[in-house]
C-alpha cells in the first residue's frame, strides 16, 4: 500500500470515528465538543505511558479509552441534561483548560510536544498495518454499535429528545440518564481516537487538538447528514480527500469552500446529504433485491 | 617514437574515456530538478509562508538564469500544508513516494512533527530552515538545523545586548508558550545572569490575549530596567504600545527576539517601536550585489516593504541543495533514489564554507558552527545595525 | 493597592470589549432569535472595511466610520435570510443550526480576511482613531481615552437598547416579530419593514462596536474575532441569553477577573481560572445567573 494512501485511510478513519463521537450525543441535540479535549488528554497520557514507563501500546490504548470514558462520565453527571449551548461552552472550555495544562507540563513535552513515539511491532510497516487494522476494526465495531443504537429504543428515545425535549420527558424518557450514556460513549471513543491519532504521526503536539478539529468534525456531520451514521461515512473521506486533489490556487480557499458548503447544506438540505429517508430507500431496495435473489 | 606516440594516444584515450564515463555517471538524468517545499501557503500564517516561498522561488530563478543544476533547471513546487498536520502528513507521504530526491520544509512545528517522521523513515532529507535546533535535531540526519543549539547561541547574544547597556541591572521577559519559545527565554536567562543582570520572574503571555494592560502592569510593578520579548510579533507591538502609554521611555532597553522580527511587528507597531532593539541572523544593511538584487526584487514585489529576516532562509536552502547535488554523484536516476537521497543528506550535514546570501558558514553534523547574529535598532520600520555578535 | 486598582481599571477596559460584543450578540438574539456565534468576526470585518476606507481616503475618519457601519448593516442583511431559512426549516428557535451556520460564517470571514486584506497581516489604525493618550496617570494607574469611550459607550448602549426594546413601541415590535412572526402579523406589525429595521439597528451597533474596538485596541488581525468569540458566548450564557443588563454585569466582572488573575498569577493559568469559573457557573446554573430572556 502506498504511504500516501495509508495516511489518507488512517486519518479518514480517525475523522469518521471522531465524527461519530460527535454524532452520538447530537442525536439528542448535544454538540459535545469536549471530545477534542478527550483526544488530547488520552493521547498525551498514552504517549507518556509508552515513552516514559514502557507500558505496552495495547495497554496504553486501553487506558486511553478508559480515561476518556471516566472523564466523559464525570462531566456528564453535570451536563447530561443541560441545554445545548451549555454543553457547547463546556466543551470549548475543556479544550482551553486541557491545552493550558498540557503546555505547562514539561514531562509530556510542554509547548514543544512529544517526539519519537515508537513503532508498534518494531518496524514501520508492521506499525502501519497494526494502526490501520485497529482503526478500521474500530470503525466496524463502533459502526455496528451505533447502527444497533439507532435501531433500538434508546435511539428512538434520543430522536424524541431531539425533536421535543418536553414531549420526551412526558413519554417517560429519562433525559439525564440518556445524556450520561451517550456522552460517556462519545468521550470513550474520543479517548481511544486521541491515542491512535498520535501514533499515526508518532508524535503529539498541542496544535493537533484545536478548534480546527471541531470545525472538521462539525462539517462532516452536518454536510454528510446528522440524522444517520452513514452521512459521516460518506462525508469524511470526501471532505478530506477532495481538497488534496485541488490545484494550489483553489486549495488555498479550502476553508472558505468548507464554510460555504456548510451554509449551503444547512439552508438547502438541513439534514445533510444522507438523510433517514435516503437510508430507508436504500435499505428497502436492498431488501427487495435480496428477496428477488432468494426467490430465483 | 611510434611506440611513445601510441602510449600517449592510449593514455589520452584512457583519460578521455574515464572522464567521459565518470561524467556520464554524474550527468543529470532528469529533465528538471523538482524540489517540493511543504509550506503554509494558507491559514493563519499564510503571510509568512508567502515570503518563504518567494525566497525559494527567487533562488530558483537565479539558479536557472545561471544555467541550472548540472545543466538542468530547478523548480520549487509549493505544497500547501495549510498549518494542518493531517494535510502535511499526506503531502509528505505523497512526495516521498513520487520519488523526490530532497524537499524543503515543512513549516511550522506541528506540521514538522507530523510529517518529518515520514521523511526520516524513508531516508529522504527535507530542509527545515525555519525551526529551532531542538526540533531539527530530532530528525537528524534527514534534516539540517539552521541554527546552533538555542542555549549556546542566545546566551551569548543577550549577554552582548546587556553589555551595550551597562546600567541595566534587571530585566523581565514577556514569554508566550509556543513551541521552542519558552526554551529560548530560558537561554536568555542564562545569558543575562552570566553577566550579572538580575532576571525577574517572567510574565506569561496567553496565546489568546487581546489586551495587555494587566500583563504590562504586572511587569512594571517589578521595576525592570530592561525588557525582552519572546512572543508573537503582533503581541510584541501591542505590549510596547501599552508600555509607552504607561510612561516607558527607554526604548533601547526593549529587546525583541528573532521570531518577533516579522512584518506583523512593523505593521502593528508603526512609529511606536522606534528605538526598540531586535536581534536576528540577517543584516539587511549589507551591501553586496547579490543581497542588493534580492532586496530590490523583494521590495518591488511587496509594495516597497523590506525583506523580513526569514525570507532568505529557503533561498539559502535551495542553494544548499544545489551545491549538494553538484558536489556529489547525484543524477536523479530513479533507480538510485535511496543512495542519492543519502548522499545529499550526508553532504549537507557537513558542508564547508557554504556561501549564503548574507555570509558564509560551515555545517558540522547538521549544525551550523559559525553563523553570526546581529543586534539592530528599529528606526522608521528599518533596522540599523548596533552590534554584530560572532560565535 | 495601586497595582490592584490598576488591574481593576484594566479589567474594566477588557470587560468593556466583552460588554460591547455581548450587547450586539444579545440584540441579535432579541430582535431576530439568532445565536450568532461569530458576531465578533462580523465586527472585525467591519473594522477591516473601516481601515480600507481610511487607507483609500487619506484617513478620512467620517467616511471610515460610515463604511464600517455600512458594511456591518450589509452583512446583517445578507445573512438574515440564511438564518431565517434555517430556523424556518426547524419551525422554532434552533440553537444548533443557527450556531453551526454562524460558525460557518465565521470560518469564511476569518479566511477571507487572512487572504485578501493587507496580505493577511494585522492592520493598525491611525492615531486619529486609536486613542492611546492617557487622560490620567498616577504611578501604575493609567486611564486611556479609548478605555473611557468604550466603557462609556458600552454602558450607554446597554441602557439605550434596554429602553428601546422594553419601553418603546418599536422595540416591542422588534421583539414580537422575533418571538412570534405570525402573531406579530396578526396584530398588524409590518414584518418586512420591521425586520429590516431590526437588522439595520444591529448593523449600526456592529459598526459602532467596530469603531470603539479600533479606538481601544488600535489594531486588528484576522484571528481577533475567534479569540474573543468563545468568551462572548460564555458571558451571554452565564448572564442569561438575551439579558442585556446581565451581559453588562457579567462582561465587566469577567474582564476584572481575567485582569486580576493575569496580574497575580502566571498568565497562562489565569485563562484557566477564568474558564473554570465560567464552567462552574454554567454547570450549576445552565440558564444563567440572571435568567434567560428568550
Amino acid at each position: 500500500m502506498s504511504l500516501a494512501l495509508y495516511y489518507y485511510l488512517s486519518i479518514t478513519a480517525v475523522n469518521i470515528l471522531m465524527s461519530w463521537a460527535l454524532y452520538v450525543p447530537y442525536r439528542m441535540a448535544h454538540l459535545h465538543f469536549i471530545t477534542v479535549a478527550n483526544m488530547a488528554i488520552s493521547g498525551y497520557t498514552a504517549g507518556y505511558l509508552v515513552m516514559a514507563l514502557n507500558v505496552p501500546f495495547s495497554l496504553a490504548l486501553a487506558i486511553g479509552f478508559l480515561l476518556g470514558g471516566v472523564i466523559g462520565y464525570l462531566v456528564s453527571l453535570f451536563i447530561g441534561d443541560a441545554p445545548t449551548f451549555a454543553v457547547v461552552i463546556v466543551g470549548f472550555t475543556f479544550i482551553y483548560i486541557t491545552r493550558t495544562v498540557i503546555e505547562n507540563m514539561p514531562s509530556v513535552g510542554g509547548t514543544m510536544g512529544m517526539f519519537g513515539l515508537p513503532n508498534i511491532g518494531g518496524s514501520p510497516s508492521v506499525h502501519r498495518f497494526v494502526i490501520l487494522g485497529i482503526l478500521y476494526g474500530l470503525v466496524v465495531l463502533v459502526g455496528f454499535l451505533i447502527h444497533r443504537f439507532d435501531h433500538c429504543s434508546l435511539g428512538r428515545a434520543a430522536s424524541a429528545v431531539f425533536v421535543d425535549k418536553d414531549l420526551a420527558v412526558s413519554l417517560g424518557i429519562d433525559i439525564r440518564k440518556l445524556g450520561i450514556l451517550l456522552q460517556t460513549f462519545s468521550c470513550t471513543l474520543a479517548g481511544g481516537c486521541g491515542v491512535l491519532y498520535g501514533f499515526i504521526y508518532r508524535s503529539f503536539h498541542l496544535d493537533f487538538f484545536t478548534f480546527h478539529l471541531v470545525g472538521i468534525t462539525m462539517t462532516i456531520i452536518f454536510v454528510g447528514g446528522y440524522s444517520t451514521m452513514w452521512g459521516t461515512v460518506l462525508a469524511a473521506p470526501l471532505l478530506y480527500g477532495i481538497p488534496l486533489l485541488f490545484p494550489p490556487e483553489i486549495a488555498s480557499w479550502r476553508i472558505v469552500i468548507y464554510g460555504a458548503l456548510l451554509i449551503l447544506v444547512l439552508v438547502l438540505k438541513p439534514e445533510g446529504f444522507i438523510t433517514r429517508r435516503s437510508v430507508y430507500c436504500v435499505e428497502g431496495f436492498l431488501s427487495r433485491a435480496q428477496k428477488k435473489l432468494n426467490n430465483s | 617514437m611510434k611506440k611513445a606516440k601510441f602510449v600517449v594516444v592510449a593514455a589520452m584515450a584512457l583519460v578521455f574515456l574515464t572522464t567521459g564515463f565518470g561524467f556520464a555517471q554524474t550527468q543529470a538524468q532528469v529533465k528538471e530538478w523538482r524540489v517540493p517545499f511543504l509550506n503554509c501557503l494558507t491559514g493563519a500564517i499564510a503571510s509568512i509562508g508567502e515570503y518563504l516561498q518567494w525566497g525559494a522561488e527567487r533562488a530558483a530563478l537565479e539558479i536557472n538564469q545561471a544555467g541550472g543544476i548540472k545543466g538542468k533547471p530547478v523548480k520549487v513546487i509549493g505544497v500547501d500544508t495549510a498549518l494542518d498536520p493531517q494535510k502535511g502528513s499526506v503531502e509528505m507521504a505523497r512526495i516521498v513516494e513520487e520519488g523526490t530526491l530532497v524537499a524543503m520544509g515543512p513549516v511550522p512545528e506541528p506540521v514538522i512533527m507530523a510529517a518529518m517522521p515520514i521523511a526520516v523513515e524513508n531516508g529522504m532529507a527535507s530542509v527545515t530552515a525555519t525551526t529551532s535546533y531542538e526540533y531539527a535535531v530530532k530528525f537528524f540526519p534527514w534534516t539540517v538545523s539552521w541554527f546552533p543549539p538555542t542555549e549556546q547561541r542566545l546566551g551569548e547574544l543577550v549577554a552582548a545586548w546587556a553589555g551595550l547597556h551597562p546600567d541595566m541591572k534587571s530585566v523581565i521577559q514577556f514569554v508566550e508558550p509556543y513551541g521552542p519559545w519558552p526554551g529560548m527565554a530560558e537561554a536568555h536567562v542564562k545569558g543575562l545572569t552570566s553577566v550579572g543582570v538580575k532576571v525577574m520572574p517572567k510574565v506569561d503571555v496567553p496565546s489568546d490575549a487581546v489586551t495587555f494592560g494587566p500583563l504590562v502592569v504586572k511587569a512594571l510593578e517589578q521595576k525592570p530596567d530592561g525588557i525582552v520579548f519572546v512572543c508573537n510579533a503582533e503581541k510584541i507591538a501591542k505590549i510596547i504600545r501599552e508600555l509607552k502609554s504607561r510612561g516607558w521611555t527607554k526604548m533601547d532597553r526593549l529587546l525583541v527576539f528573532s521570531s518577533g522580527d516579522a512584518p506583523e511587528l512593523y505593521a502593528t507597531g508603526g512609529a511606536d517601536i522606534n528605538g526598540v532593539e531586535i536581534y536576528n541572523y540577517i543584516n539587511p544593511n549589507l551591501d553586496t550585489p547579490r543581497w542588493n538584487a534580492f532586496k530590490e526584487a523583494y521590495m518591488k514585489a511587496h509594495n516597497g516593504n523590506q525583506p523580513p529576516s526569514l525570507s532568505t532562509n529557503y533561498y539559502d536552502a535551495l542553494y544548499m541543495i544545489k551545491r549538494s547535488i553538484e558536489s556529489t554523484a547525484v543524477t536523479g536516476d530513479p533507480k538510485k533514489f535511496k543512495e542519492e537521497r543519502k548522499m545529499i543528506a550526508e553532504y549537507m550535514a557537513n558542508m564547508k564554507d557554504f556561501h549564503g546570501i548574507m555570509f558564509n558558514w560551515d555545517m558540522k553534523n547538521g549544525v551550523p558552527t559559525n553563523k553570526p547574529t546581529f543586534i539592530f535598532s528599529i528606526q522608521e520600520g528599518k533596522k540599523k545595525l548596533v552590534k554584530e555578535v560572532k560565535p | 493597592m495601586q497595582v490592584l486598582i490598576a488591574q481593576i481599571i484594566n479589567g474594566l477596559s477588557l470587560g468593556s470589549i466583552y460588554v460591547l460584543l455581548v450587547t450586539g450578540f444579545n440584540l441579535l438574539l432579541l430582535v431576530a432569535m439568532i445565536i450568532h456565534f461569530s458576531y465578533p468576526q462580523v465586527v472585525v470585518f467591519s473594522m477591516y472595511i473601516t481601515w480600507v476606507v481610511l487607507q483609500l481616503t487619506g484617513n478620512n475618519v467620517l467616511l471610515g466610520v460610515l463604511a464600517g457601519v455600512g458594511s456591518s448593516i450589509l452583512l446583517n442583511l445578507i445573512s438574515a435570510p440564511l438564518f431565517q431559512k434555517v430556523m424556518k426549516n426547524r419551525g422554532e428557535v434552533d440553537i444548533n443550526s443557527t450556531m453551526v451556520l454562524s460558525l460557518a460564517m465565521g470560518m469564511i470571514i476569518t479566511d477571507v480576511l487572512s487572504h485578501s486584506f493587507n496580505r493577511g497581516l494585522p492592520i493598525a489604525f491611525p492615531d486619529q482613531i486609536s486613542q492611546s493618550t492617557p487622560v490620567l496617570r498616577i504611578g501604575l494607574i493609567t486611564i486611556l481615552s479609548g478605555q473611557v469611550w468604550s466603557l462609556g459607550v458600552g454602558v450607554v448602549a446597554v441602557t439605550g437598547f434596554f429602553l428601546l426594546l422594553y419601553k418603546t413601541r418599536a422595540g416591542r415590535a422588534f421583539r414580537a416579530i422575533a418571538e412570534d412572526p405570525s402573531g406579530a402579523r396578526l396584530v398588524g406589525i409590518p414584518l418586512l419593514k420591521t425586520g429590516l429595521e431590526s437588522y439595520a439597528l444591529t448593523g449600526v451597533l456592529g459598526g459602532i462596536i467596530a469603531l470603539l474596538l479600533a479606538t481601544l485596541l488600535g489594531s486588528a488581525s484576522p484571528g481577533l474575532g475567534e479569540q474573543v468569540a468563545l468568551k462572548v458566548l460564555a458571558v451571554s450564557i452565564i448572564a442569561g441569553l438575551g439579558h442585556l443588563a446581565g451581559g453588562l454585569v457579567v462582561g465587566l466582572l469577567l474582564g476584572i477577573l481575567e485582569a486580576v488573575a493575569q496580574g497575580y498569577i502566571s498568565g497562562t493559568w489565569s485563562n484557566v481560572i477564568a474558564f473554570v469559573v465560567m464552567l462552574g457557573v454554567i454547570l450549576m446554573k445552565p440558564s444563567g445567573l440572571f435568567g434567560t430572556k428568550l
